[in-house]
């Protein structure tokens, strides 16, 4: 494995993953960089998520 | 035990059990017989719990006895996928991680299921985490597909899948994050359904991706599904995704018929987006014709495309399952199987504005199918694009798992059925695949699939097709 890659793994917190841990964490972040390539670049600044955040109990 | 009753519905056996003309005791002893003497060969359990299904056998015989008879779950064995909470029995999610964690309180599903005298035979395989799978370096070895068990029998409710098609039980719970109730629904010619999010408590069982999880019933038919989930559904305020929304009789609905109903057929899924199997083609298409001929209205519908549902799903469920996981795999990276490990740490250099951009994408996804099923009652799709491959062919499994369309429905949170092939030539021919029935105007999917070899339980599978489109 790279020292970029064993760099970023501890730079998250992943110290303690092995070469072979290691080269899976590669394989996944390749395959999660497709996925990011079709997230779209036109979503409306004021579009918000579903999930914005409520106070628990309603407004005063 | 005579293979007829290990493969009788649940429907049935309930109303064998209310005319007391079947021992709740006398049909758990046979099961639990059957359970041991096969099960070496398919691993569906985790752990089997058999005192604890006697007794309470013993129990709902007593009781229906003497005039108290719950429901048709009264007495009637039920397995549970081993990320479900049972008091005092270990919730493992069959990992290493999780190995002797003893669950404290039920699930707000096994409450229910207890409730209405079901009894639990034991806890089921999954994919570890519900994630990881089919691996063979976890402390239990993975579940295998009944019709043929050198084949992968889809997961991640693994377990749940398998049993249903050995004739284990009439009825279990899996979970589906990106179809992992579908999955083995199809790979093992059985009748899995992914509720609408928010209709099922996720109380008590392990998450994987908040907002895409849910938990829903596999059973041999359609009827049984609808008894199930007639059960385990309604409002649960311990869930901050639970839908405060009335349940509706399930049952009721299952005998009216197709004629009338406006069903779309989402073909681009599996014929240009992803090009599916020639034999599910061809059987998607005997599908569509049987609808047709029984007074369906169907057509085409076009929907995103099936790459960009994945996309949006699995940067949600990355991201998502690495805030379950992340202190455990920066701790114990060891103790995860090979492929849980790697699927869990996509998420690991997510960042957040991708997530949140895939979040606000979700809704734009949402949208788009919601007008596009403005003018129809259900959807018709595939779920898996290839039959079930051998289980230790990691190639294939690595294309193939990928190979399916049932993350669309937990992007938008509908209701999606997986279930068995359109014509009795189809199902002698290829045991596994699917196809959509309605509970409500909302309804969505499902699918179909194949393998090439004997089917079992067969009759009671199509039975299930029958009780809706007859």
């Amino acid at each position: 494995m790279t020292q970029e890659l064993r760099d970023k793994a501890c730079a998250l917190g992943l110290d303690r993953l092995t070469e072979e841990h290691l080269a899976q964490l590669e394989r996944a972040m390749t395959s999660m960089e497709r996925h990011l390539k079709r997230l779209p670049r036109d979503i409306q600044p004021a579009q918000e998520p579903a999930h914005a955040y409520r106070a628990k109990g309603g407004a005063p | 035990m005579s293979g007829d009753l290990a493969y009788l519905g649940l429907a049935e056996t309930a109303e064998l059990i209310r005319a007391k003309k079947l021992s709740p005791v006398e049909y758990v002893t046979a099961l639990l017989a059957r359970i041991e003497r096969y099960d070496a060969k398919y691993n569906a359990f985790i752990a089997l719990t058999p005192e604890r299904a006697l007794s309470a056998a013993r129990a709902a015989e007593a009781d229906i006895t003497a005039g108290r008879w719950r429901g048709p779950l009264h007495g009637m064995p039920y397995a549970l996928k081993d990320i479900i909470d049972v008091e005092g029995l270990a919730t493992t999610a069959h990992s290493k991680i999780l190995k002797g964690n003893i669950a404290r309180r039920h699930a707000v599903v096994t409450e229910r299921l207890e409730a209405a005298g079901g009894v639990l035979l034991g806890k089921l395989s999954t994919h570890e985490f519900a994630i990881g799978g089919p691996s063979f370096d976890l402390p239990w070895p993975p579940a295998r597909n009944p019709w043929n068990r050198d084949h992968f029998c889809g997961g991640s409710s693994s377990g749940s899948g398998a049993g249903l098609a050995a004739g284990f039980f009439p009825a279990a719970l899996g979970t589906d994050t990106g179809g992992s109730i579908r999955n083995p629904a199809s790979m093992c010619g059985i009748t899995g359904m992914k509720p609408t999010y928010g209709r099922v408590s996720r109380r008590g069982v392990a998450p994987l991706a908040f907002s895409l999880d849910h938990i829903g019933p596999m059973t041999r038919t359609v009827h049984d599904n609808a008894l199930i989930l007639q059960v385990i559904a309604g409002h649960d305020p311990s869930d901050p995704a639970s839908a405060n929304e009335p349940v509706p009789d399930y049952g009721a609905m299952l005998d009216q018929g197709v004629r009338g109903l406006r069903i779309g057929v989402i073909q681009h899924f599996y014929t240009r987006d992803v090009i599916g199997n020639p034999e599910q083609v061809e059987a998607l298409d005997a599908a569509v014709k049987i609808f047709g001929g029984a007074g369906a209205e169907t057509s085409e519908i076009t929907l995103p495309a099936l790459q960009d549902f994945s996309a949006c799903g699995q940067i949600i469920l990355a991201a998502e399952a690495y805030a379950v996981h992340e202190q455990w795999l920066k701790e114990r990276p060891q103790d995860y199987g090979a492929r849980a490990r790697e699927r869990l740490l996509a998420g690991a250099a997510l960042r957040a504005v991708d997530y949140l951009q895939a979040v606000r994408w979700r809704l734009q996804l949402r949208d788009r199918v919601a007008a596009a099923f403005a003018d129809i009652d259900l959807a018709l799709t595939a779920s898996s694009m290839d039959p079930a491959c051998r289980i230790d062919d990691d190639e294939a499994l690595a294309t193939n798992y990928w190979r399916q369309a049932r993350m669309p429905f937990n992007v938008t949170g509908q209701p999606a059925w997986s279930f068995r092939p359109a014509s009795p030539r189809a199902a002698c021919r290829s045991p596994c695949s699917s196809s959509a029935i309605p509970l409500a105007k909302r309804c969505s999917t499902a699918s179909r699939n194949s393998m090439r070899t004997r089917p079992v339980g067969r009759s009671a599978i199509l039975r299930s097709f029958q009780t809706k489109v007859g």
